[in-house]
């Protein structure tokens, strides 16, 4: 399924008129030199002359050759294609359909896992998946073909059970039937309750994040969390997020060279000397900003909101007029905004990373190895009289 | 004989002890720079943390340096006078490499302690941010044992003759022998992960060493 586009590799005129730099003395020696040199030339080659005609029929014979070649394999590729799209199975697990190629892939005990996961958390709003099928294609992995291109979800089928069912709790997505939500997460709901690590991560952008909000949410202030997670309609992100230090570390580290090359090189300046004002504005202009916690901080608090709420939390929440996200989600899972921000502040803080990473048990495998090796030591074969 | 033996390895490692103990006292306090109430030098929470991370590195890089002198110097006497004095003790020979080896336990000691002192000055000068706690005591134990299993392991070795040298040396050369080789006939033959996951991941040897080494941390 290639293209083989042959290009000619020798160099072009620029399409404006050329007009010839002025010489120096040296080149221009050089440029009288020049015919007497290619006489040289000539001369070595003259008796290749003949054999030209003869090389160039090689040539393109060898090119007729390949040509044939590359027709048949296009025709081999587009007949296997055309095998693996035809010869589909349908497998239906609850409301999951997917529609993949013959493989030893264990997609049934895989999506009989994640199902249960799924529904647990979408609730009836889970029925969605019965109209939207995956499209599978479990790929050899023992072959160095190319995988045929396509919408399909490429899966090695020698995936086991438990990492497959991961994937398919990964894929099961319904944040598009909700354009706001999709948005505002920046990337695709997974439907998941047990995110451990998830929280610890969130737990360390709150301690660590660059930004007045973040911080103040983790001292356990909610309207700095509503800010913080963008739950509020954010008429101004650029002071809402951020203070006047943070605002110019960010012009400076940021932004600073996209927004030198965008002539704003004065305000840039400016903001640098220490103008929070010019600072506001070079921020206010770009439109978008880096928010101070991302995905998985936004993620968690929509996982808080489900299990707060309940089964049918989602599907609540997809029937919920238009309006800011904080207030969408709460109304769905029937508790004030305040409650869920403080739920999952709780969460998160519940879910401190280990400091340092010495297992309980640690420093007595340590004493255990230093025994061994102690031991080792008073056993080695030095004085040793055979 | 143990104030014998360990005045002997002393003379002969007390500029390791020394230096050790001086490089052990100044990491931790050479590492919270950053943490300071002073507005123009302050780091925030991300940067401090990065820095700390940077840092940490070298903990167990000096544990296994130290370690490896002292074993050295625990021998070298023996190994200059041809082991001459230990073989003329009226001593078993268990009882002397026992003597010895725990002499260079207590040579660490001051290298421990060294940690330990520079990691409580320094998490008692350092001004934090919100969340960052410090953890000098958890990172000190963790030294000591980091410290105690490399002298216990370049001990061993140093302990042994040339030939058991030979042997650990040809062993580990062949798994690499091996690998390479089948890497080269596409045999699909994985030898040194398995051995580095059995030698670096709890409760592996060198275990220890691994992870993060993080006096301030959230």
């Amino acid at each position: 399924m290639s293209e083989h586009v042959f290009q000619d590799a020798s160099p072009q005129a620029p399409s404006g008129g050329f007009e010839p730099p002025k010489t120096s003395r040296r080149s221009r020696r050089l440029l009288n030199s020049l015919p007497a040199a290619l006489a040289a030339v000539l001369v070595a080659v003259a008796p290749l002359a003949g054999q030209i005609p003869a090389l160039r029929a090689r040539a393109d014979s060898l090119l007729m050759q390949w040509r044939e070649a590359q027709q048949f394999a296009d025709l081999q590729d587009s007949l296997r294609l055309g095998r693996e799209r035809g010869g589909r199975d349908t497998i239906r697990v609850g409301a999951l359909v997917f529609l993949v190629n013959r493989s030893p892939l264990p997609l049934r005990e895989a999506a009989a896992t994640a199902w249960p996961q799924i529904e647990r958390f979408y609730g009836p709003a889970a029925q969605a998946f019965a109209q939207r099928p995956f499209l599978i294609q479990a790929v050899d992995p023992d072959t160095n073909e190319d995988v045929p291109p396509g919408r399909a979800i490429k899966i090695l089928w020698n995936t086991e059970v438990a990492p497959l069912a991961r994937a398919l709790v990964a894929m099961a997505d319904l944040g598009p039937l909700d354009p706001a939500l999709h948005d505002w997460l920046g990337g695709v709901v997974v439907p998941r309750f047990d995110s451990g690590p998830g929280h610890a991560a969130v737990y360390i952008q709150l301690v660590t994040a660059p930004s007045q909000a973040a911080q103040r949410c983790y001292r356990g202030d909610r309207a700095a969390c509503r800010d913080a997670l963008s739950l509020s309609a954010m008429t101004d992100p650029a002071s809402q997020w951020y203070g006047p230090a943070e605002r110019r570390a960010l012009v400076l580290t940021q932004y600073g060279d996209f927004l030198r090359r965008t002539s704003h090189g004065l305000a840039v300046r400016s903001c640098e000397q220490g103008s929070d004002e010019s600072c506001l504005e070079l921020l206010r202009s770009l439109g978008t900003l880096i928010p101070p916690l991302d995905y998985q901080a936004r993620l968690t608090f929509l996982e808080t909101a489900v299990r707060v709420g309940g089964a049918e939390t989602f599907q609540r929440f997809l029937a919920a007029p238009a309006g800011p996200m904080g207030g969408r989600l709460a109304a769905a899972a029937r508790v004030s905004e305040d409650s869920l921000i403080a739920q999952w502040r709780t969460d998160v803080l519940a879910a401190r990373p280990t400091p340092v990473s010495l297992p309980v048990l640690g420093a007595w495998v340590a004493l255990g190895w230093i025994v061994v090796f102690g031991t080792c030591g008073l056993r080695s074969s030095r004085w040793r009289v055979s | 004989m143990f104030r014998v033996v360990l005045y002997g390895q002393w003379k002969w490692s007390r500029i390791v002890v020394i230096l050790g103990s001086v490089a052990g006292f100044a990491l931790p306090i050479l590492s919270v720079q950053g943490a300071t109430s002073d507005p123009q030098r302050a780091m925030k929470a991300g940067e401090l943390l990065s820095v700390i991370r940077s840092w940490g590195v070298l903990y167990p890089v000096l544990a296994a340096a130290i370690g490896l002198l002292i074993a050295i110097a625990t021998w070298t006497p023996d190994h200059r006078g041809r082991h001459v004095l230990a073989l003329s003790l009226p001593l078993p020979r268990w009882r002397y490499v026992l003597l010895r080896f725990t002499a260079g336990l207590v040579l660490l000691v001051p290298t421990m302690l060294g940690v330990l002192a520079g990691a409580l000055l320094a998490s008692a000068t350092a001004t934090l941010p919100p969340g960052l706690e410090t953890y000098p005591v958890a990172l000190a134990i963790r030294f000591a044992l980091a410290l105690a299993v490399a002298y216990a392991v370049f001990f061993a070795i140093s302990a042994g003759t040339t030939r058991t040298a030979g042997i650990i040396l040809g062993l580990i050369g062949t798994v690499i022998v091996v690998q390479v080789v089948a890497s080269t006939a596409g045999i699909e033959l994985d030898l040194t992960s398995p051995v580095q996951a059995v030698v670096m991941n709890w409760p592996g040897p060198l275990a220890i060493f691994t992870g993060r080494w993080m006096l301030i941390d959230v």
